[in-house]
């Protein structure tokens, strides 16, 4: 095995994107994964890019420069990862909902984003199969859509054509460190490659790749199941979304959505999707489970009972299949790009969650604008891993 | 579709066994005998499996029911099992076997009214069967197309021609089996197809449908099915040493449906869902979940028999059902250790006698390796 500039590991949509945009900005890179392409969290989640669903500040700024990314990529790749933009739609279920979602919008309004609040008549129009009862809604324009797997593909057939290695089924088992404590090189099962920079992109599985090196990074696996239908006739026309578990799930607003046992006790938030295939993703839940991605017959029952609520036509339809995979959570809710600073040519790209395939085209961005020594689109001084420093974290995580 | 109401949705059951075909039936009929209380899961209207399709008499030794027809030997199980007190749930579908042995069941034939219950059961018997392979041609997709166990079905068990000029594909036993029962039913076996250079099955079912006047081509496939909106006519062609069409031998058939009967592999998927340890063995059609003597998979608690475990035939798939079944009865205590070894010896030795001579020795060995593989699983965890 010979030597790279870069070692990039981990080729899910994160470690594509980052090894794609290396290998552009001229870069010798390598990408290291232990499986497949896209064989992890990237082929076991949905399948959106949004901004609706992020706070206002960073978390929006980076949702929307990443879809500005995949809308120029779209155009430059001639691999199609079937991007497009129809929008999203986050309904509210109650008035207390609705208030809450007037006063984000407006904050988003003044942002610049192309944010607004429709009524039950307008969302009708939109979704004729969703519930009568809902009291309003944020209709989100620069909401987008792309099949998550032929993403991580066209990143690594793009970057091959400019010189990107691709080492899949090579297991990393350390990385070698010099007697300064920069890094040397990346040790695998199969040889070790020499190199003076690193970039763990383990999703999930970036804790791991932390200690390897005494790292204590903050990022556990969550599990997320989703059902997918059968082929039918049009249910829904863009990713429709509760906004009520956006509120549960931002620990800082004092909010309890008015759901079923079973609903509460999984986690479960309603979100819809359609594909490419005619078939929907129905979702999703949040849990701490480890590493177990097996199906559970009970959240699947909430998901559906979740899903019947807003679009109650569901009932009608069958379920042909369901996956569960792992999100990247991480402590704070906002992933880590940057470099370590106590270990010189150790960078993290690491901790999406959710938002994995959302925020990897300007994740890769943005690693290769600090690699190169650029300054980066926008101030990513939140995003760095000296925001931990002095913390320790326990390897199991509980609700 | 509903879910039974309310949270506490779960029903529980000693044993449960998915697929009411002679294994599972067996292995029901054993566990009941000695005590177990047993569920059966089947997805059709009427359990039995492959059996209510088997019209022609078994061959074999007496004791396997040899010169009794398929049916006969169904309608028995399904009367034994009734006796013993078996609970069959029917049109029902086993969609999936999660942790806990909890297994998801999906009754009903009315899509609005099919309704989805939980069951878990303490030991669950997985007897799902095989599924028929197929062979893609140009035009495979097109009505008329089909599987020979469909057409079988469609004759013995629903009493419907599927054509009138039927082109048969391979020619294993059943092939060579379903081509004479076509025949019986009315249609004319246009010719038969294999490319292999021998016939793959019994000579004296071979001869059958030579003396009626079949022609068999031997290295010989099809390259395409012609038609629209259904299929109207074959293409077959020579093959060469290596499997290759030889250019310049086509011939046109006039067909209006063509039965692909290419050989079973194991309807694994509840298994391999649940984690069971797998390996592929093309003797025995596939990727099968392997199993110790008593028919125990890898996961503790979870049996798997017949074809399920490797492509076999209904006696062999009979006595693995028996096997799991007096196992299960003395891993729930209703038998001692002693009495169910005794049993299993007596089980295991006619099995030895169905997997011998010419035909069994090939599936002898494979199960051999199935079961030595499973000994070196269990000594690596240990």
């Amino acid at each position: 095995m010979n030597s790279f500039d870069v070692v990039v590991v981990g080729a899910g949509a994160v470690g594509t994107s980052v090894a794609y945009h290396l290998t552009k900005k001229g870069f010798e890179v390598a990408l290291v994964e232990r499986g497949d392409i896209a064989s992890g969290t990237s082929s076991h989640c949905d399948a959106v890019a949004l901004i609706c669903d992020k706070k206002p500040g960073i978390d929006t700024q980076m949702g929307y420069a990443s879809i500005q990314v995949f809308k120029e990529l779209a155009k430059e790749f001639s691999y199609d990862f079937e991007f497009h933009q129809p929008g999203s739609l986050y309904v509210c279920e109650t008035d207390q909902e609705y208030e809450v979602a007037a006063d984000y919008v407006k904050q988003q309004q003044a942002d610049g984003y192309a944010m607004r609040m429709v009524d039950p008549y307008e969302m009708q129009e939109m979704e004729p199969y969703l519930a009568k009862d809902l009291v309003g809604g944020i209709w989100t324009e620069p909401d987008s859509s792309m099949s998550p797997y032929k993403l991580c593909f066209a990143f690594v057939e793009e970057a091959k054509k400019l010189g990107l290695k691709v080492f899949d089924h090579h297991t990393v088992q350390g990385i070698k460190l010099n007697e300064k404590g920069s890094v040397e090189g990346v040790i695998t099962d199969r040889g070790t490659i020499k190199t003076k920079r690193v970039v763990n992109c383990g999703g999930p599985w970036a804790r791991e790749l932390g200690k390897m090196v005494g790292l204590d990074i903050p990022i556990f696996p969550r599990k997320g199941t989703i059902l997918i239908s059968e082929k039918t006739a049009r249910v829904c026309n863009q990713k429709v979304h509760e906004f009520g578990y956006m509120l549960s799930k931002f620990e800082d607003i004092n909010f309890k959505r008015n759901v079923s046992e079973l609903v509460e006790k999984h986690n479960v938030a309603f979100n819809i999707e359609p594909t490419k295939a005619d078939n929907f993703l129905l979702g999703g839940n949040r849990e701490y489970k480890g590493f177990d991605i097996n199906t559970e017959i009970e959240v699947m029952r909430a998901i559906a009972e979740r899903g019947i609520r807003f679009f109650p036509i569901i009932s009608e339809i069958n379920m042909i299949r369901a996956y569960s995979g792992v999100r990247p959570y991480c402590e704070g809710h906002l992933p880590i790009v940057s470099e370590v600073e106590e270990i010189p040519g150790y960078f993290i790209a690491a901790g999406h969650e959710g938002d994995g395939i959302s925020l990897s085209g300007i994740t890769g961005r943005m690693v290769a604008q600090i690699m190169a020594g650029e300054e980066t689109d926008f101030d990513i001084s939140k995003l760095n891993f000296s925001r931990f420093k002095g913390q320790t974290f326990a390897d199991d995580m509980a609700e | 579709m509903a879910w039974e109401s309310g949270v506490q949705f779960m029903i529980k059951k000693e044993v449960v066994v998915i697929g009411g075909g002679p294994s599972g039936m067996a292995a029901a009929i054993e566990a009941a005998k000695r005590g177990a209380e047993v569920l059966v899961i089947d997805a059709n209207e009427k359990a039995g499996g492959q059996l209510f399709k088997q019209i022609h008499k078994f061959f074999g030794s007496s004791e396997h029911g040899a010169g009794v027809r398929g049916i006969d030997i169904g309608r028995d199980l399904l009367k034994e099992a009734e006796e013993l007190g078996v609970e069959v749930w029917l049109n029902s579908v086993a969609i999936g076997l999660f942790a806990e042995k909890q297994i998801a069941v999906e009754t009903g034939t009315d899509d609005a009214e099919k309704i989805v219950r939980v069951v878990e059961g303490e030991k669950i018997v997985i007897a799902c069967g095989a599924s028929e392979n197929v062979v893609r041609f140009q035009g495979w997709t097109l009505p008329g197309i089909m599987g020979a166990g469909a057409a079988q079905t469609m004759i013995n068990a629903n009493r419907v021609l599927p054509g009138k000029k039927i082109l048969m594909v391979g020619s294993g036993n059943v092939g060579l089996i379903v081509s004479y029962q076509l025949m019986q039913a009315g249609a004319d076996v246009v010719a038969l197809v294999e490319a292999a250079p021998n016939i793959g099955g019994y000579v004296v079912h071979a001869s059958k449908i030579a003396r009626a006047g079949v022609p068999i081509y031997t290295r010989h496939t099809v390259l395409e099915a012609r038609g629209e909106g259904r299929v109207k006519e074959a293409v077959i062609c020579e093959v060469d040493g290596k499997w290759q069409p030889v250019p310049g031998t086509e011939k046109v058939i006039e067909v209006d449906a063509i039965a692909i009967a290419a050989g079973l592999k194991p309807l694994a998927e509840l298994a391999i869902m649940n984690g069971c340890k797998t390996k592929f063995d093309p003797i025995l059609g596939g990727w099968a979940p392997l199993h110790d003597e008593n028919m125990e998979s890898s996961c503790s608690g979870i049996y798997v028999v017949g074809d399920v475990t490797g492509v076999e035939e209904a006696n062999t798939a009979l006595e693995e059902g028996r096997l799991a079944g007096v196992a299960i009865a003395a891993a729930l205590g209703k038998i001692t250790a002693e009495e169910a070894e005794t049993e299993k010896k007596k089980i295991w030795d006619r099995l030895d006698g169905l997997r011998s001579g010419p035909h069994g020795e090939a599936r002898m060995k494979a199960k051999d390796r199935q079961l030595a593989d499973f000994r070196q699983l269990s000594a690596a965890e240990i």
